[in-house]
C-alpha cells in the first residue's frame, strides 16, 4: 500500500491551493478545539485537586468578590485550635478586576514564612530570602511572568499596588501561576488603607482523616453570632462556586470543540468530495490497470486522512506553542483558570484529526471505489 | 483453445427507456501472438467488445476465456487483479496520470504486481527503451507532445508482459506523421516481443498494418470483406 504513498501525496500538491486551504482551516479549528479542552482541564484540575479536599476556604458570608470580604484575621487563632485542624494560613486577596477577564492580576498576601509552607512552589530565579526581607517584595507566577515580561528586579505596579519582583516561581498547580504572592501586611496597608488585622480568607489545611465537611460546620457555628458570619467550604468547592458562571460557560463551550470537530469533518469531506468527482476518469484508469475497487478506497482514504491529520498535527502543535509560550489564563473574582497545555489533549486532538480524516473520506472512497469504469472512462 | 475465446458475448444497457444492444451474440477467437484489429462504424460495438475482452466491462451474456480464465464469472476484485496481471490496456486519449512523471506512469501497473524494486526498475527501463522515451522518463506528461504521451502509455501496457494489448483508438487523437510512428510501434511490439494485440480503430488505413482485420457490421464480424464462419471468427 506504502508504494501508492507519492501518488496520493502528489496528486494533493497537484491542488495545493485547495489543500492547503484545507489543511489550514483543520489546523485553526484543532487549535481552537486544544484551546477549548487546555481550559475545561484547567478548571478540573482547579477543582478535582486531591489537596483542594483536604483544605477550606472560609469567606466572609454571602461575599463573592475577594474585595468585599473582609474577616477579621484573629479567627485564624480560633480556628487552629479547633480539632483537626493542621494549619491556618491568613490571605488578602487583590484583584484589579473581579469580573472574568483573561488578564487579571491577583495578588495573595500571605505570612513569608507560611508561603514555604502551605505552597509547593520551586523559584525558578530570585530567593525566598530576599522575598522574606523586603516588604514590598513580590513572587511572581512563572504564567503573569511571560505575560508581563516581569523578572527578577523588576518593579511591577496595577491598581495603585507598587511590588518589587524578587523571584519567579513554578508552582505545581497550574492555576497558581497566575498568581503574585507579597507579604500579607504589605497588601493590608496598600493603596493608603489600613487593613491590618482584616483578611480575605482564612486557608485552612486539614490533618489527614479528618472529615472536611464537619470541621467546615463547627467553623461557621462558631463565628455565626460573631462580628462577621462566615461561609466556610473546601477550596475545591469554593473554586467551583467563585467561578460558577464562568464554569457554566466553560461547560457550554464544550460544544464549541465539538462544532469544531464537526467543521474539520465537513471541511475535509468537502475537499476529498471534490477531489474525487475531479478524478473519476484517473481512477477509473488506475482500475483499469489493476487496482481493486478496494484500493482505490483506500487511496482516497488515505488522502482524506492525510489531510486531516496533517491539519491536525500544526493546530495541536501551534495550540501547544501558543499556550505554553504564553501563560494563558483566565480569572473571575481572585480565582483563575489556567489554559493547561498537555500531552493528553494533544493526543486527543491528533486522535480526533485521525478519526475525522477516516470518516470524512469514507463515503467519497465508497464512491470511488464503486465507479463503473467504462463511463468513467468517457468522463471528461 | 485460444488465448481469446469470445463465446455468444451479448451486450445491453438502457438507454432511458430504450435497450441498447451493440453486441448480439458474437464469438471471436484470437491465437497467441496475433495482431487483430477491430473495425467498424461508430456505435458498431468494437470498443465494448475490446472492453468486455479486457475485463474493465461485464457482458451481459455469453463466455470470454482468455488464456485459460474465464473472466466473465469473477468477482470484481477478482477482476482487477487479473487485469493488473494479463491486460496491457492503450487509451485513445493516452490517460497518464498527470502528477506522475513518464517513469512513474510507466512503473504503475508493476506496482501492483509482486516485485522487488530493482526488478521494477530494469523493466521499466526496458519499456522506456522500447519506446525510445529514456531521455524523457522525468518529464510529466504536459511536458510531452500527444505522441510522447502514448508512447509512454504503450510502454506502460507492455511493461507487466501481459498477456494481451489491448489498444483502444490509438491513434484517434494523433497526427498523421505521429500516427505512423504510433502504428510502427505497436507492429514491433507484436513482431518483437511478441505480444498478442487486439486494436480498435476506425481508420482503415491502420487497420490494415494488423495481420487480421476484422469489421463489426450491424453485430455480424466480417473479415478480409466476408462473413466469416473461419475456427477464429464465429457470428452466433
Amino acid at each position: 500500500m506504502f508504494k501508492f504513498v507519492p501518488y496520493v501525496l502528489k496528486s494533493l500538491w497537484r491542488h495545493r491551493a485547495r489543500t492547503l486551504l484545507t489543511v489550514s482551516g483543520t489546523a485553526v479549528a484543532l487549535l481552537v478545539f486544544c484551546f477549548i479542552g487546555s481550559v475545561q482541564q484547567g478548571l478540573l484540575a482547579l477543582t478535582s485537586d486531591a489537596s483542594a479536599d483536604r483544605t477550606l476556604i472560609v469567606f466572609q458570608e454571602n461575599r463573592f468578590c475577594p474585595q468585599s470580604s473582609r474577616l477579621p484575621q484573629d479567627y485564624g487563632g480560633t480556628i487552629a485550635k479547633m480539632s483537626g485542624v493542621r494549619d491556618v494560613v491568613p490571605i488578602k486577596v487583590f484583584t484589579n478586576n473581579c469580573r472574568a477577564s483573561l488578564d487579571a492580576i491577583v495578588f495573595q498576601g500571605m505570612p513569608p514564612e507560611k508561603l514555604t509552607t502551605a505552597r509547593d512552589l520551586s523559584l525558578t530565579s530570585g530567593s525566598m530570602g530576599s522575598f522574606a526581607q523586603q516588604d514590598d517584595a513580590a513572587l511572581v507566577g512563572a504564567d503573569v511572568a511571560t505575560r508581563r515580561g516581569l523578572a527578577e528586579g523588576d518593579k511591577f505596579t496595577i491598581g495603585d499596588v507598587s511590588v518589587v519582583v524578587r523571584g519567579v516561581f513554578q508552582s505545581s498547580v497550574a492555576a497558581e501561576n497566575n498568581l503574585i504572592y507579597t507579604h500579607l501586611e504589605f497588601l493590608q496597608r496598600a493603596r493608603g488603607a489600613n487593613d491590618v488585622g482584616t483578611v480575605t480568607q482564612l486557608e485552612v489545611h486539614l490533618a489527614d482523616g479528618v472529615d472536611p465537611d464537619h470541621v467546615a460546620k463547627q467553623i461557621d457555628q462558631e463565628f455565626r453570632s460573631g462580628p462577621v458570619a462566615t461561609t466556610t467550604r473546601t477550596k475545591g468547592m469554593f473554586q467551583a462556586d467563585t467561578l460558577g458562571d464562568l464554569a457554566e460557560l466553560i461547560g457550554f463551550v464544550h460544544w464549541l470543540g465539538y462544532a469544531c470537530v464537526g467543521l474539520v469533518l465537513s471541511l475535509v469531506a468537502t475537499t476529498t468530495v471534490m477531489s474525487v468527482q475531479d478524478r473519476i476518469k484517473e481512477h477509473a484508469v488506475l482500475q483499469t490497470l489493476g487496482l481493486r475497487p478496494l484500493r482505490v478506497f483506500r487511496l482516497v482514504l488515505i488522502e482524506s486522512v492525510v489531510l486531516s491529520t496533517l491539519g491536525g498535527i500544526l493546530g495541536v502543535v501551534g495550540s501547544v506553542l501558543i499556550l505554553s509560550s504564553t501563560g494563558m489564563s483566565v480569572a473571575a473574582e481572585g480565582v483563575t483558570i489556567a489554559f493547561e497545555p498537555s500531552a493528553v489533549l494533544a493526543v486527543q486532538g491528533l486522535i480526533v484529526s485521525l478519526a475525522v480524516g477516516i470518516l470524512a473520506g469514507l463515503a467519497p472512497g465508497w464512491h470511488a471505489s464503486r465507479t463503473e469504469i467504462v463511463p468513467a472512462l468517457r468522463h471528461a | 483453445m485460444s488465448l481469446v475465446d469470445v463465446l455468444n458475448v451479448t451486450k445491453e444497457y438502457a438507454n432511458g427507456e430504450e435497450t441498447i444492444r451493440p453486441l448480439d451474440g458474437v464469438s471471436l477467437s484470437i491465437e497467441e501472438g496475433d495482431y487483430v484489429s477491430l473495425m467498424g462504424a461508430s456505435g458498431s460495438g468494437k470498443s465494448t467488445l475490446l472492453n468486455l475482452i479486457a475485463g474493465i466491462d461485464q457482458a451481459t451474456s455469453g463466455e470470454i476465456n482468455v488464456a485459460g480464465t474465464e473472466i466473465t464469472k469473477l468477482s470484481r476484485g477478482k477482476l482487477a487483479d487479473w487485469r493488473a496481471a494479463h491486460i496491457g490496456y492503450v487509451f485513445q486519449t493516452h490517460n497518464l496520470i498527470p502528477v506522475l512523471t513518464a517513469y512513474e506512469n510507466v512503473e504503475l501497473p508493476l506496482l501492483l504486481l509482486p516485485m522487488s524494486a530493482a526488478e521494477r526498475r530494469k523493466r521499466v527501463e526496458i519499456a522506456m527503451e522500447a519506446v525510445d522515451l529514456t531521455s524523457r522518463a522525468s518529464h510529466y506528461p504536459r511536458q510531452m507532445s500527444g505522441g510522447q504521451e502514448q508512447r509512454v502509455g504503450i510502454a506502460r501496457a507492455i511493461v507487466a508482459n501481459p498477456t494481451v494489448v489491448v489498444a483502444d483508438e490509438p491513434t484517434g487523437s494523433l497526427d498523421d506523421e505521429t500516427t505512423e510512428q504510433i502504428l510502427q510501434l505497436l507492429s514491433r511490439v507484436n513482431d518483437e516481443l511478441g505480444m498478442t494485440l487486439l486494436m480498435v480503430t476506425h481508420d482503415a488505413d491502420a487497420g490494415k498494418r494488423a495481420k487480421r482485420q476484422i469489421r463489426l457490421e450491424r453485430g455480424r464480424l466480417m473479415e478480409n470483406g466476408k462473413e466469416t464462419t473461419s475456427a477464429h471468427l464465429r457470428t452466433a
